[in-house]
């Protein structure tokens, strides 16, 4: 960045003109080999042939180095060829004069007659620096004829072949892959007399029978140099491995291996796709742990320890998420979220599903009750029906509905079920004899009105019943007073006269109020019977009068 | 020093000692200093006889096809299967090798080498005769062989190393071997696809797995018999080809049209053999070969159906074809044909029939894929995957346009299940000399040096050290 972009950017002003470039000052200098007076001369324009004389600027590097000869420690031969060397790294004296040394004279072998040629250099004393990667396996010692006969030898394999065999183990460094390519053991031909009738059947030796036969001849020779009890670690593992050697099982890997090689383009590709299963089957799974894991850290949050059995019942639930949702309101009131989850269960749920009880939810008319504007709008949309279709589709209208989802059937229920039990009873009782089970079979919304009805009949007559037994008791108890004092009277007029009469008309009334009610024919006669049974025993009566005395005063 | 330790960086180490890597082919004959990355000398492998003053004279090198002399017959020391037949022929072949370019000529006697007068009086007769100077008494010899060369021709060859040139050390290593080197690898399946031979050898560790070398004829010679042969059944005209030293002149044509040539006659007595004709008509095949020769790219064979249902060789009827003119300025475009040529070195019935051709008709065994197949099979099972996944191509005709991607496809198929990677140099030379760059590294390294027969061993085992030695 320029300083004018700088001062461009901070407003400053512009300084007036650009600093001047400071002269540099060109000293050509003069080259050497030109007196002062003369270069003087030449002025500014350097001459175009440079003067200046090559100066010899020290040795290249290659002067370094000379030819020498060396010898490898690693031969056996003393083989002396020549290469380039460092002159300081050799240790030689140098060489007088390379002249009369013939140079083939260096680079031939050396000869045994070396010491009469006073003018071949001596060699320098320094190992050859590669002789050191010369390194050759570590093999147990060759055995000896005695100890071959004592312990190494085998109907299968022959001294000469198991010679052969060792030989080749030694000039291939146990590298069984050459050692059983390069394998071509000819038996001797004077050790079989007959042989030459016969063509001797070219035995095939496969790496295994070798590896097996070398083996057995290593563990075999290393145990004899030192007793497995005295082996080193080392040395005993490898004598383990040796003698455990199963020829059979490394054939057998080998034929599988060949299998797996040559398997065909549609194996290969199942098994690619196998494979790629595999890699799906398990990276799901990972995806699985770790989901799971989440969910269990998830889990560990604390959990309230409230009761949750106020929560277990409809009505507890829907009055959970009535509290839930006031709670949310309360806190963003009117959000288009609230609004929207407020409208979609109303929208979810269809008129034709009235038939099985409220249309609504309470949900739906808390949201009503709140009266947000497109609620309305949206239940104004809703067409109107009429009393024929909303008959049809069950479609009611309620005048006040309690919170919670309640099923018709405990409405019709919770009728039958009287303060007292022995009120509950007495229901029961007459709903046995009407022949109507305590629960509905089809609580259907007319059945359900209809069994409200019968119920509020039943209790209706039996209050009747109640307050007619009443009166019949009192009336009897008056007329029982009353014959006690027209026997007194009687006895103190000597008038007797007979008083049953009287009383059955008062119970005739009775049961003809009790049928001008509400109540169907078979209910009136329910009660008319339950009332006779009653009076059938005049023993009971008093009890029952007193049980109802108790009702009422209760 | 523990081997399981690689050495260090510093320890992997050149040390020349100005040895000469040999690597005589069919075709061409490499030769040059080791530690360079190419040969100094390339020269043709055959050779050039004629008579000139009633004197039997030879030509080498590439003299041979620059003047059409009398009478000119052009020979190869060495047989079609890559083995030499002609001994003294090969051996003075070999030796004009390295004469011509690396160590030169032994200076001779100053008073016989013609160019001092001195008469006959003054020749100092006392003067010692000096010992017959011999041309490589100051440098280590590398030579290479085929994997099939059999003992004698090896031993052949240390002799002539020993004997005739005076080499103080001598080593002799299989081509397969060397082109793995020069690809970086000790184990390796090398594939050399070479003028005369095609062959395919595993090696393991440097070394050459013998069960498992295959070779085949199919080389850049069978595929210059299948052009003939192409050219013969050319469907405007049957095309000849003419080498340009019988042409006086010409002018250029129209593509297709018959050329406007005036050829050069030469009398029956001054012309050249006819194998000197066929020596430079087979120049000009090489050039059709480098430009317009395309192997079809696979991945299946040119006769099958492609997967899209139209044939293979519609597909290549499509693709546009690639022009060449001859030297006597007739010119075309080439085709389908330029693909089929070289097809039958993967699928034998692909061969096109030519009854005068000297190459029999192939046999499916002699294919390239047949050739890898045989020779896995003649490998251990633990070994030849990695093989396969070490694929060296190497030699002059593997340079063949789409030849690897080729290679690369058929081996897939063959063995879908292991990994098949094909390991071809860019590098036009690396390909042409690969068996020569891996000489030279071998020759140049320090360790290598323990390794070479020696001068005093040769003398006490004699030439049956090869065998032993060189395994």
């Amino acid at each position: 960045m320029a300083a004018a972009d700088v001062r461009d950017m901070l407003d400053l002003p512009a300084e007036g003109q650009p600093r001047p470039h400071k002269k540099q000052k060109v000293v050509e200098k003069r080259p050497e080999g030109i007196t002062r007076e003369l270069y003087a001369l030449l002025g500014e324009r350097a001459p175009p042939i440079a003067i200046n004389e090559n100066k010899y600027k020290g040795r290249p590097k290659w002067m370094n180095k000379s030819m020498a000869p060396f010898t490898n420690n690693a031969r056996s031969d003393g083989l002396v060829l020549n290469h380039w060397q460092r002159k300081h790294e050799s240790a030689r004296p140098p060489v007088p004069t390379p002249a009369p040394a013939p140079s083939e004279s260096q680079m031939e072998v050396d000869q045994p007659k070396e010491e009469e040629k006073e003018d071949v250099p001596k060699l320098p004393e320094q190992e050859y620096a590669f002789a050191k990667y010369n390194v050759k396996p570590r093999l147990p010692r060759r055995y000896t004829d005695d100890e071959y006969n004592r312990h190494l030898t085998s109907d299968d394999w022959s001294r000469e072949e198991t010679d052969y065999l060792v030989d080749l183990v030694t000039d291939y460094d146990i590298r069984w892959v050459l050692i059983a390519d390069r394998y071509d053991y000819q038996p001797r031909m004077d050790s079989q007399p007959d042989a030459n009738a016969l063509v001797p059947a070219k035995h095939h030796r496969t790496m295994e029978q070798m590896k097996a036969r070398y083996y057995y001849i290593a563990a075999t020779m290393l145990s004899l140099e030192h007793p497995p009890s005295e082996m080193s670690e080392a040395e005993f593992e490898l004598h383990e491995k040796m003698l455990k050697f199963d020829p059979d099982r490394e054939r057998d890997r080998k034929e599988l291996a060949a299998l797996q090689l040559n398997r065909t383009a549609d194996e290969v590709r199942e098994e690619a796709m196998l494979l790629e299963e595999l890699k799906r089957i398990t990276s799901n799974e990972q995806n699985f742990i770790t989901e799971r894991r989440e969910l269990y850290s998830r889990l560990e949050v604390p959990i309230s320890v409230g009761n949750t059995t106020m929560y277990q019942s409809s009505a507890g639930l829907s009055q959970l998420l009535q509290t839930l949702l006031q709670a949310d309101k309360s806190k963003k009131r009117r959000s288009i979220l609230g609004d929207g989850a407020i409208q979609s269960p109303a929208g979810q749920t269809p008129t034709t599903a009235g038939g099985m009880g409220r249309a609504d939810t309470p949900v739906t008319q808390a949201a009503n009750k709140k009266g947000s504007i497109t609620s309305r709008e949206t239940n104004q949309m809703v067409r109107t029906l009429t009393p024929a279709e909303e008959a049809r589709y069950g479609v009611q209208h309620h005048e006040r509905v309690s919170a919670g989802v309640q099923f018709r059937s405990d409405r019709a229920q919770r009728l039958t079920q009287a303060k007292s039990n022995v009120q509950t009873q007495k229901l029961a009782n007459a709903l046995s004899e009407l022949e109507i089970p305590v629960r509905l079979f089809m609580p259907t919304e007319r059945v359900c009105k209809d069994f409200e009805k019968l119920i509020q009949s039943v209790n209706m007559l039996l209050d009747a019943r109640k307050v007619s037994e009443k009166v019949e008791s009192e009336i009897r108890v008056l007329e029982a007073s009353k014959m006690e004092r027209e026997r007194k009277l009687r006895e103190a007029a000597g008038i007797s006269g007979p008083s049953a009469d009287s009383g059955h008309p008062h119970v005739k009334k009775e049961n003809e109020d009790g049928d001008t009610g509400v109540l169907g024919h078979s209910a009136a006669q329910g009660a008319q019977q339950g009332g006779g049974n009653h009076k059938r025993s005049a023993s009971v009566l008093s009890a029952v009068s007193d049980k109802s005395n108790k009702r009422q005063r209760r | 020093m523990n081997p399981s330790n690689p050495p260090q960086a510093a320890e992997y180490g050149g040390d020349e000692v100005s040895a000469i890597v040999l690597d005589p082919g069919y075709s061409t004959t490499r030769a040059g200093f080791a530690g360079e990355d190419a040969p100094k000398s390339l020269i043709p492998t055959y050779y050039g006889k004629y008579n000139a003053d009633g004197q039997e004279k030879l030509v080498f090198g590439d003299d041979i096809f620059v003047t059409p002399r009398p009478g000119l017959s052009i020979y190869n020391p060495i047989g079609k299967d890559g083995i030499v037949e002609d001994w003294d022929m090969a051996e003075k072949v070999w030796e004009h090798s390295f004469i011509s370019r690396l160590t030169g000529t032994r200076a001779g006697n100053p008073f016989q080498n013609g160019l001092n007068d001195v008469s006959a009086d003054e020749l100092p007769t006392e003067m010692e005769v000096e010992s017959e100077e011999k041309p490589l008494s100051d440098s280590p010899l590398l030579m290479t062989e085929p994997g099939w060369n059999p003992a004698k021709a090896r031993e052949k060859t240390i002799e002539i190393a020993m004997e005739k040139w005076d080499t103080p050390a001598f080593y002799l290593a299989r081509t397969g071997v060397l082109a793995a080197f020069a690809s970086g690898k000790a184990s390796a399946l090398v594939i050399d696809i070479g003028a005369s031979n095609i062959s395919v050898t595993p090696i393991h560790d440097g070394m050459i797995l013998k069960r498992g070398v295959q070779h085949s004829p199919l080389g850049g010679d069978y595929i210059s018999s299948q052009i003939k042969a192409i050219f013969k059944a050319n469907s405007p005209q049957p095309i000849t080809i003419t080498p340009h030293y019988l042409i006086s002149s010409k002018s250029a044509v129209e593509a297709g049209q018959p050329p406007q040539v005036k050829y050069k006659t030469f009398p029956a007595d001054k012309a050249p053999d006819a194998s000197y004709r066929a020596l430079l008509e087979e120049r000009t095949l090489s050039e059709f070969k480098e430009c317009v020769v395309q192997v079809w790219p696979g991945p299946t064979r040119l006769s099958a159906p492609s997967p899209t249902g139209v044939s293979n060789e519609d597909m290549a009827r499509t693709t546009p074809g690639r022009p060449f003119e001859f030297p006597d300025g007739y010119n075309q475009v080439f085709g389908v044909d330029r693909f089929r040529a070289v097809e039958s070195l993967f699928d034998a019935k692909a061969a096109i029939p030519d009854p005068d051709s000297a190459f029999p008709p192939p046999t499916p065994a002699q294919t390239i894929p047949e050739l890898v197949k045989a020779s896995l099979a003649g490998v251990d099972v633990d070994l030849r995957p990695h093989l396969l996944a070490n694929v060296v191509v190497t030699g002059g005709s593997s340079l063949l346009y789409g030849f690897t991607d080729r290679l690369n496809h058929e081996l897939m198929q063959m063995f879908p299940g292991p990994r098949v990677r094909v390991t071809a140099p860019g590098n036009t030379s690396e390909r042409r000399f690969g068996s020569w760059i891996g000489g030279s590294i071998l020759a140049s390294l320090g360790t290598f040096h323990q390794m070479w027969i020696s001068k005093k061993e040769y003398e006490e085992h004699g030439p049956n050290i090869v065998e032993k030695r060189c395994k």
